[in-house]
C-alpha cells in the first residue's frame, strides 16, 4: 500500500481571513495521480498555493512529509523580455539547491540536460525560450519542474491555448511522468474529458463545495452539475470518458 | 581636440561620474524594462525629486526629532550638514519601493494605478515643498533639484562609485535568486525560493540606484538610461550576457559623448545626454526593422 504524504484535516483555505473552501478533508497518498476541476474562481489556485505551502491555512490542519514540489506554472505567465535559452531556464530549477555563494555545478548541469533528454528537447537547449511554440514552451517549463527532482508535480492548466497534437502529445508526456518517474500529480484543467481519461482521482471544487475521490465516484452527472450548474452528459466510448454540455450534441 | 582638453581639465568628475551614472542606470533598466516596470522608473526619479525638494523644507526639523528620540544631545547644525538631500532621495525612494513590493498580491487595484497615484503625488508635493521652501526663489530650487550632470563633484562621484560597486555585488552575489523571481516569481516560490523577500531586495537595490543617481544626475536623464540602453540591449542581443553587456556600453559610453556635444555646440549636457541616446536607438531599431 502507498504511503500517505498529504493531509488536510478540516482545513479552510483563503487569503486574509475570507475562506473560499472550508472542511476540506483530504489524503494523498504516493504516486496519487489527481485531477483538479472546478469553474473560475473556485479556489483552484488557492488550492495549489496552500498546497505548496505559499499560501498558510485559514483553519484546520495540513500535514505535508518533506515533500519536493515541481510547478509548472500556466505558460502565458511567463513570457520573459530577455533572450533566455531553454537550458537558462530550465535551470533555474536547480537554484533553490543552491545558496547565494554556491556555484552551478557539474551535477546541476547533468541534471538539467536530462530533464532536457526526457522531455525530448535536448536539441533546442540553446535556442531562445521566447522563439518556441506554446508546446515546447510548456515542454521547457516541466522540465524545469523535473529538474526540482521531484516527488509532487503540479501542472496548472498546461495545455491551455494549445493545437491538437500538441495538447495530446503533452497528456501523453504527463501519463508518462507518471507512470515512469512514480511522481505524484495534480493536474488543473476545465477540460473535463482529459482529466477523466488521464488522471485516477479526481477533487471537484467551487466556492464552498468540495468532492474527492475516484473518477469513477466524483465526476457523475449530478455531481457537475452543483459544480458548474450546468447539466451534462457522462458516457464511456470504448473505456474513454466523453464529458459535454447538455445543449451539445450528444455522442 | 581643444574642446575635449577644455572638458577634461574643467569636469573631470562630470565625465567619470556620468560614465557611472550610465552604468548604473543601463544596469538597473535591465531589469525594470525586462519586468515590465518601466513606469516604477519614472515614479522613482519623481519621487527622489520630492525628497530632495522635503530637504529644503526647513519646517519640519527631523533631523532635531530623530536626535531627541535616540537621546542624542548635539548641535543641529552638524545633523542637518548629514542629512543631506540624498538622505531624502533616498528615504522616499525606498519606502515607495517597499509599498510597491507589497502590491502585487492585492487584487483591488493594478500595479498600474498605484504608481499612476504615487507619480502624480510626487510630482504635486515636490511643487509644494518648493513653494514653502524658505532657502530660494522656486527656479533656482528646481534647477538644483533637476541635477546637472556637468555639475558632478568629487563627493558625488566618489559617492556614484560606491552605488554602482554596490548594486553590481548584489546583483553578483544573489544573481540565482534575483533572476529565478525577476523571471517567475510564482514558480520561484512553487521551488522553495522566498520570492517575496528577494523581490523586495531587488526593489530596494533598484531604489537606492535610481534615487541617488536621479540626485546627482537629474530625473530626465536618470529616466532616459534607465530605459533606452536596455532597450538597445533586448533589441540586438541574442543572449542575455550580451544584453547586459551592451546596454551596460551604452550606458557608459554614450553621456561622456554627449557631454562633449553639448559642450562644443552650447546645449545643456542632461537633455543632450537623452536625446544622443535616443538617436543611437533610432538608428539601431531602424536597421534591425530593415534587416527584418
Amino acid at each position: 500500500m502507498n504511503k500517505e504524504i498529504i493531509k488536510f484535516t478540516d482545513a479552510s483555505i483563503g487569503y486574509g481571513k475570507t475562506a473560499i473552501l472550508s472542511g476540506i478533508n483530504l489524503s494523498i497518498i504516493e504516486n496519487d495521480f489527481i485531477g483538479i476541476v472546478g469553474p473560475n474562481g473556485a479556489g483552484k489556485t488557492t488550492l495549489l498555493k496552500t498546497l505548496l505551502g505559499n499560501i498558510k491555512l485559514i483553519s484546520g490542519k495540513i500535514s505535508r512529509d518533506s515533500l519536493r514540489f515541481g510547478y509548472v506554472p500556466q505558460r502565458d505567465t511567463v513570457q520573459p523580455l530577455l533572450p533566455y535559452t531553454v537550458f537558462d531556464v530550465v535551470m533555474m530549477g536547480r537554484y533553490s539547491f543552491s545558496g547565494p555563494f554556491k556555484r552551478i555545478n557539474a551535477e546541476d548541469k547533468k541534471i538539467v540536460e536530462e530533464s532536457l533528454s526526457y522531455i525530448g528537447m535536448n536539441d533546442l537547449k540553446d535556442k531562445n525560450y521566447n522563439s518556441l511554440s506554446g508546446g515546447q514552451r510548456q515542454r521547457t517549463l516541466i522540465a524545469r519542474a523535473l529538474a526540482v527532482e521531484p516527488s509532487v508535480l503540479i501542472l496548472d492548466e498546461p495545455t491551455n491555448g494549445m493545437d491538437t497534437p500538441s495538447h495530446y502529445s503533452l497528456l501523453d508526456l504527463i501519463s508518462r511522468l507518471h507512470d515512469e518517474k512514480n511522481l505524484t500529480i495534480f493536474l488543473v484543467s476545465h477540460l473535463l474529458t482529459d482529466v477523466a481519461n488521464i488522471v485516477k482521482k479526481v477533487i471537484l471544487l467551487d466556492q464552498n463545495y468540495f468532492q474527492f475521490g475516484p473518477i469513477e465516484e466524483i465526476l457523475s452527472e449530478e455531481n457537475l452539475k452543483k459544480t458548474y450548474s450546468a447539466d451534462f452528459h457522462v458516457s464511456q466510448v470504448d473505456g474513454e470518458y466523453i464529458i459535454t454540455p447538455k445543449h451539445m450534441k450528444k455522442l | 581636440m581643444e574642446t575635449l582638453h577644455q572638458l577634461i581639465e574643467l569636469f573631470p568628475y562630470a565625465i567619470a561620474g556620468s560614465i557611472l551614472a550610465g552604468i548604473i542606470c543601463s544596469f538597473l533598466g535591465i531589469f525594470i524594462v525586462s519586468q515590465r516596470v518601466v513606469f516604477l522608473g519614472a515614479v522613482l526619479t519623481q519621487v527622489a525629486i520630492a525628497g530632495v525638494a522635503f530637504s529644503f523644507l526647513h519646517v519640519i526639523h527631523i533631523e532635531t526629532f530623530i536626535a531627541s528620540l535616540l537621546g542624542i544631545t548635539i548641535k543641529e547644525d552638524y545633523l542637518l550638514h548629514n542629512f543631506e538631500p540624498a538622505f531624502y532621495s533616498l528615504l522616499f525612494a525606498l519606502s515607495t519601493v517597499i509599498v510597491f513590493s507589497q502590491t502585487h498580491r492585492q487584487k483591488i487595484l493594478t500595479q498600474d494605478g498605484i504608481l499612476g497615484i504615487i507619480f502624480v503625488v510626487a510630482i504635486a508635493v515636490r511643487i509644494m515643498f518648493i513653494q514653502k521652501s524658505p532657502i530660494a526663489d522656486v527656479s533656482e530650487v528646481e534647477s538644483i533639484l533637476k541635477g546637472d550632470i556637468l555639475f558632478i563633484s568629487q563627493t558625488e562621484f566618489f559617492t556614484l562609485a560606491a552605488i554602482l560597486v554596490f548594486t553590481l555585488s548584489i546583483f553578483a552575489l544573489f544573481q540565482k535568486q534575483l533572476k529565478f523571481v525577476t523571471f517567475d516569481a510564482e514558480s520561484a516560490s512553487a521551488h522553495g525560493i522566498n520570492s517575496k523577500m528577494w523581490l523586495l531586495i531587488f526593489y530596494l537595490v533598484v531604489g537606492t540606484g535610481i534615487s541617488l543617481t536621479t540626485r546627482f544626475v537629474g530625473d530626465v536623464f536618470a529616466f532616459a538610461y534607465l530605459i533606452i540602453p536596455a532597450s538597445i540591449g533586448i533589441l540586438v542581443s541574442k543572449k542575455v550576457k550580451n544584453v547586459f553587456l551592451i546596454s551596460v556600453l551604452v550606458g557608459a559610453i554614450v553621456p561622456p559623448i554627449s557631454i562633449y556635444i553639448a559642450f562644443k555646440f552650447d546645449f545643456s549636457s542632461g537633455p543632450t545626454a537623452v536625446v544622443t541616446a535616443f538617436v543611437l536607438f533610432l538608428v539601431v531599431y531602424l536597421v534591425k526593422k530593415l534587416k527584418g
